[in-house]
């Protein structure tokens, strides 16, 4: 008799944990209701028709990595926004985004408790986006574009899980990209600081040169292409991926494996410090120690140098990122977004605007222990960016970045971290020597098309 | 009727009569208990209240749903989502039946993971079973400040795994400490390439999960060791048995157990090592992901948001399942062989 309940009661325990499991692979809800994800939401949040409802009720805000320098500047939007719209309370969430923030965001999303806003960059915006997690800004609120550059909110689209473009993104703020350098290691290789390379391949000549008179002390720059692939080919207009995102296209371009073969020439030559070749490290450390010749490519790195390395610092020149074929620079801004799973998603909208209007956009860019640059267009036309002088090395960033972003685009390419890291290990056995460039190119292609399709 | 009383059993009050049932043993656990545990009477004093069958499930209860919650679910949702071709941020997933386990014997990068776990396992888990064994006997001694040099070993196991892996990078870099004591030496004259190359990487990960655990285990096998006999080392020495005799004889006997429990918890280990790789061979896991081990594939193939396919990653899931019950199941074997 026992020996039947005990089977009975194991048999119950498995038909409900089957049960559960079941219901755990769907992952949505079949009772009709509105769903965003696989979870449920107001109707208001999703479809069509622009979102109505009052802006009241608290929502939470997470920003990545924000809280430890400009603690005060985000309190008092904070404090600002809730004085505008009583009844409203913001819970500011400051995440350390690390290499798992993805990973994480996705299962906060999953688990239908992402923050109301949150600050995301763009492999997460378009996981997201093609999940559905997000409100899409641009049809629920049809005036959202109206603050921002054109290019820039052109280019802030993700696709659906249908494949359609949406808006749903705010562009925030953006770093942009120039060249960063020593000015003695140039010169010690006989390159004239003030003429930067106008061409990647060029670029990749002052690299060998400087190897030749560094002689092993120093290095050019460091190996890991993770840092590389695919700037590098955007600013070249290598087209990394296929015009509809499903496929590769770059192994179709002589210059990809050209870029390849370049990339082991330097590593053979000693252009790069042969254990930096799958390092996470990027040049910023090592620049900072008087390491490599050429440091990170971020505006805000030269900040980091005026900071961390004053001697260094006094050496620094900086320049024009080589525009190459492409003919204008691209900027990645960072991004905010609204969960389409908010339970107050009106006041959230609201605050993602408030977050992302000129005014405090212009007040945060403005920051000296800042090199950030905004996306609305009112912003952009202040005098502090447009007018700005001074001949150190952080002015002249400031200054360099405000001219090109006349005529950047938003546009990166955007591929996911499992098919860079699929390109770029074939690189790497290309930069050992394990591989031709023309196979490595060749090999990565199809490891990345791989994913692509299992991606759908 | 009193020849009858009298014949019965002598048994503590309130336990039950045993009756021979042929084919059916009574419980000797449950005559134990009744004959030990004092009690009431069947039925006085609200006492059968105690005997209702479902009394230890529910006592147990709390027990079962958190294992059902955290163990089994995620274990069966994993198993199911191996036959679908589930991506990770949800959605509607197709079963695909088998395709994922097929895939998963052509995948090249699959085995090249295999391989790396297998061998992590098979170098790591003797030395770990062995060194902290040594050094626990060398820190065993009562001796003054002894327990400075405890703690010292123990101390990498506080770090943090991130912190410990930066620490090892500036020790294995080519312009590391290292290399350069090394070239110093006129051992070497170029750097050996720790960081760099796919073998190198491999072993200098082994050699960091071993440094992190040795402190570990070593608590281990001090506890172990307090329990092997010192009259049995004594007279071991009047027989005139050296240090090593005594070591296989009388120390590696008396701490069987422990190295078994090692083995098997360093094994488990050994397979789920992730952070070291990452940490010595970057996001790639080394040069062309050449020392990527199964958790790092799993993360690559099932985890990424966009290109993700939880379906297949849960499929090498369960391949890494199988391969640690193997090593469980194998070590239990041992373990019983040794115990006949």
């Amino acid at each position: 008799m026992r020996a039947r309940r005990l089977t009975g009661s194991l048999a119950w325990l498995v038909v409900v944990t089957l049960t559960a499991a079941g219901c755990g692979l769907s992952g949505g809800s079949d009772d009709g209701g509105a769903t965003a994800g696989g979870c449920k939401v107001n109707e208001g949040n999703v479809g069509s028709g622009k979102l109505t409802g009052d802006v009241k009720g608290k929502i939470t805000f997470q920003t990545t990595n924000l809280k430890k320098d400009f603690g005060g500047f985000f309190n008092g939007v904070i404090k600002d926004f809730e004085k505008a719209n009583p009844g409203t309370s913001v819970k500011w969430i400051d995440d350390p985004g690390d290499n798992t923030f993805t990973q994480r965001t996705v299962a906060d999303a999953q688990g239908c408790t992402m923050p109301d806003v949150i600050n995301i960059d763009a492999p997460t915006a378009t996981a997201l986006t093609k999940a559905g997690y997000l409100l899409n800004v641009g049809v629920k609120d049809p005036d959202a574009a109206k603050p921002f550059v054109p290019a820039f909110w052109k280019s802030s689209t993700y696709k659906d899980a249908s494949g359609k473009a949406a808006h749903t993104v705010l562009p925030w703020y953006t770093g942009g990209v120039l060249l960063t350098y020593n000015t003695d290691m140039l010169k010690k290789a006989g390159i004239d600081p003030a003429k930067p390379p106008k061409t990647m391949f060029g670029l990749f000549a002052d690299y060998e040169k400087i190897a030749k008179s560094a002689k092993g002390k120093y290095f050019a720059t460091m190996a890991n292409p993770i840092w590389r692939i695919p700037a590098d080919w955007d600013q070249m207009n290598i087209k990394t991926l296929s015009a509809d995102g499903k496929s590769t296209a770059f192994a179709d371009d002589p210059r990809t494996a050209q870029w390849v073969a370049w990339m082991a020439k330097l590593y053979k030559e000693g252009a790069m410090p042969k254990d930096s070749l799958s390092s996470s490290n990027d040049p910023s450390t090592p620049y900072s120690q008087g390491q490599v010749a050429y440091g990170s490519t971020n505006p805000s790195f030269v900040r980091f140098v005026k900071q961390n390395s004053p001697s260094v610092y006094a050496k620094t020149g900086v320049g024009q990122q080589p525009f190459d074929a492409l003919g204008h620079t691209t900027a990645a801004p960072q991004y905010i977004s609204v969960a389409a799973t908010s339970k107050h998603a009106p006041t959230a909208l609201a605050f993602a605007k408030f977050l992302t209007n000129a005014e405090n956009q212009t007040a945060w860019c403005k920051d000296p222990k800042v090199v950030i640059f905004p996306t609305t267009t009112t912003s952009l036309d202040d005098p502090f960016f447009q007018n700005a002088t001074g001949s150190d090395p952080f002015s002249q960033a400031r200054k360099l970045v405000a001219e090109q972003l006349k005529t950047t685009t938003a546009y990166q390419t955007n591929v996911s971290p499992a098919v860079q890291k699929a390109i770029v290990s074939q690189v790497q056995l290309a930069m050992q020597g394990k591989k031709s460039p023309e196979q490595a190119v060749k090999d990565a292609q199809e490891k990345a098309d791989e994913l692509l399709k299992q991606a759908g | 009727m009193v020849a009858t009383q009298t014949a019965k059993p002598v048994s503590a009050p309130g336990a039950e009569h045993t009756v021979s049932v042929p084919g059916a043993a009574p419980s000797r656990i449950r005559r134990l208990s009744r004959a030990v545990l004092p009690g009431p009477a069947p039925g006085a004093n609200g006492a059968a209240l105690y005997r209702r069958w479902w009394l230890p499930w529910l006592w147990t209860a709390p027990a079962i749903v958190c294992a059902v919650v955290f163990g089994v679910f995620p274990f069966l949702n994993t198993l199911l989502l191996s036959f679908t071709d589930a991506k990770p941020l949800g959605g509607a997933a197709s079963f695909v039946g088998l395709d994922n386990y097929t895939r998963m014997l052509d995948d090249s990068d699959f085995w090249l993971a295999t391989r790396n776990s297998i061998l992590y396992a098979l170098i790591v888990v003797p030395l770990m079973v062995l060194l902290p064994l040594l050094l626990a006997i060398l820190v065993e001694k009562n001796l003054p400040g002894i327990g400075f040099f405890r703690s010292a070993f123990y101390t990498p196991v506080l770090a943090s795994s991130v912190v410990v892996g930066l620490s090892w990078q500036w020790l294995l870099a080519d312009d590391g400490l290292i290399n350069t004591w090394l070239e110093k030496a006129h051992l070497i004259r170029d750097a050996i390439p720790f960081l760099s190359d796919s073998w190198l990487i491999l072993f200098s990960a082994m050699g960091l999960t071993l440094w992190k655990g040795l402190g570990w285990y070593m608590i281990f096998y001090l506890a172990a060791l307090g329990n092997v006999p010192k009259e049995l080392h004594e007279a071991a020495s009047m027989d005139g048995a050296g240090a090593a005799r005594r070591f296989w004889h009388i120390t590696v006997p008396g701490v069987r157990q422990a190295m078994m429990l090692v083995g098997t918890l360093t094994g488990i280990g050994s397979l789920r090592v992730f952070t070291e790789l990452y940490m010595l061979g970057g996001p790639t896991g080394g040069p062309g992901g050449a020392d990527r081990t199964l958790p790092f594939y799993i993360k690559d193939v099932g985890l990424d948001p966009i290109t993700g396919n939880a379906g297949y990653g849960s499929a090498v899931s369960v391949a890494l399942f199988l391969l640690t019950l193997g090593l469980t199941l194998l070590a239990q074997r041992l373990t019983r062989e040794d115990e006949s």
